[in-house]
């Protein structure tokens, strides 16, 4: 590949956030255990809340897969597996 | 002096113009509405497209060749922007430098603007998803702050008298926190973080890709070898790994290309070792920010 190998990490939001799966503010832990911190939590993007002051849709972006060093951490601390860190 | 300085110091540090701080600047910008509508949907700010570019998988294009510059300039400049603020969607003028204990606590004693309050950090709540109070607001900021629950303390008394912020900035940065000052937008200072990285999303960008986005303090730390016990404590606190220890001959050394001037690191030197020098007074890093 021109630019070299790259990190994907997927997750599932079927699974985590966007108001259907775990709360990501309540669960967080891949966030915790990531050592570069790579995970972004946000709000959904686009999301109108009913009170702007108390938004309830969050999910979690993998931000900088860059500097992901694929410890798989975060693969095993999501309850309920969510996450997948691949090569591309 | 920095950019910064020489541009907003007015003769002086730009963080300790007084000017920066005033109710006259929140006002004449309408900054009140301006900076509620950026808080109240804050952690959107990084995933929102600016120029057609999201940050996510923004790493991978930094490092195409010729493309990857033209985003990292498109970033600065918009970090860098001095027009008047317009979007709150983005982070426009909203450059930092990073400030040393001394000049933390002279911020909070001389210019900081009142009511000070001290919220949840949002850094750490988006990249941990913890909530930790110590960072400290002014003026417009507290008043904003104030009204969007998710960043107040549950806890801690959040509303401050200048004792009580410089009590808390110590504390902090003792602990290790990176003290930074924050224009946000310009012209408006209303932010001492207690930064921590990784965490911080203002940090990252300079650390790991070399955007713009926070200054270098206008120090470096100095070690004098002949105190130095050679007990490694500094190595471990750097932040920013510009220490390193010779384990044979039990001295170190700093790396001034890689040191921030934060000073964190005094504060675990037991022998009292490591002080800070001005960064123009050290040749090799003389006018690098």
């Amino acid at each position: 590949m021109l630019f070299g190998r790259k990190n994907r990490i997927v997750i599932d939001y079927a699974l985590c956030g966007d108001g259907k799966g775990v709360d990501p503010r309540e669960c967080s832990r891949c966030l915790r255990v990531c050592v570069p911190a790579v995970f972004l939590l946000h709000q959904t993007l686009g999301a109108r809340e009913e009170n702007p002051f108390d938004p309830q849709k969050w999910r979690v972006t993998p931000l900088w897969p860059s500097l992901c060093t694929r410890c798989m951490a975060c693969v095993e601390a999501c309850p309920v597996g969510a996450i997948r860190v691949c090569e591309r | 002096m920095c950019e910064l300085c020489m541009k907003h110091g007015a003769g002086g540090r730009w963080y300790l113009n007084a000017r920066h701080y005033s109710n006259e600047i929140a006002e004449r910008y309408n900054l009140r509405d301006f900076l509620l509508e950026q808080y109240k949907n804050f952690e959107q700010i990084s995933v929102r497209p600016v120029y057609g570019f999201t940050a996510e998988g923004l790493d991978y294009r930094l490092k195409i060749p010729i493309i990857g510059r033209l985003i990292k300039s498109m970033a600065e400049r918009m970090l860098h922007s001095t027009r008047p603020p317009v979007n709150p969607f983005r982070a426009e003028g909203h450059i930092g430098q990073v400030v040393p204990l001394e000049d933390g606590i002279a911020i909070l004693e001389e210019c900081a603007a009142e009511p000070i309050i001290e919220k949840n950090c949002m850094c750490r709540y988006m990249s941990r998803g913890v909530k930790e109070a110590c960072c400290i607001n002014f003026g417009v900021m507290s008043e904003i702050v104030d009204r969007l629950p998710r960043f107040i303390p549950e806890k801690e008394k959040y509303f401050l008298t200048r004792k009580e912020a410089v009590e808390r900035f110590t504390r902090h940065n003792r602990k290790g926190y990176i003290g930074t000052i924050w224009f946000g937008p310009f012209p408006y200072i209303n932010n001492l973080c207690s930064c921590e990285n990784p965490e911080c999303a203002g940090i990252r960008p300079r650390f790991d890709f070399g955007i713009m986005s926070v200054y270098k303090a206008e120090y470096v730390v100095a070690i004098n070898t002949g105190q130095c016990t050679g007990c490694g404590a500094c190595v471990q606190r750097c932040p920013f790994g510009a220490l390193k220890i010779d384990v044979s001959s039990k001295t170190v050394s700093v790396d001034y290309e890689k040191c921030y001037g934060c000073g964190v690191c005094r504060h675990v030197c037991g022998s009292g070792a490591l002080s800070l020098a001005a960064r123009d007074d050290v040749p090799e890093v003389r006018g690098k920010y």
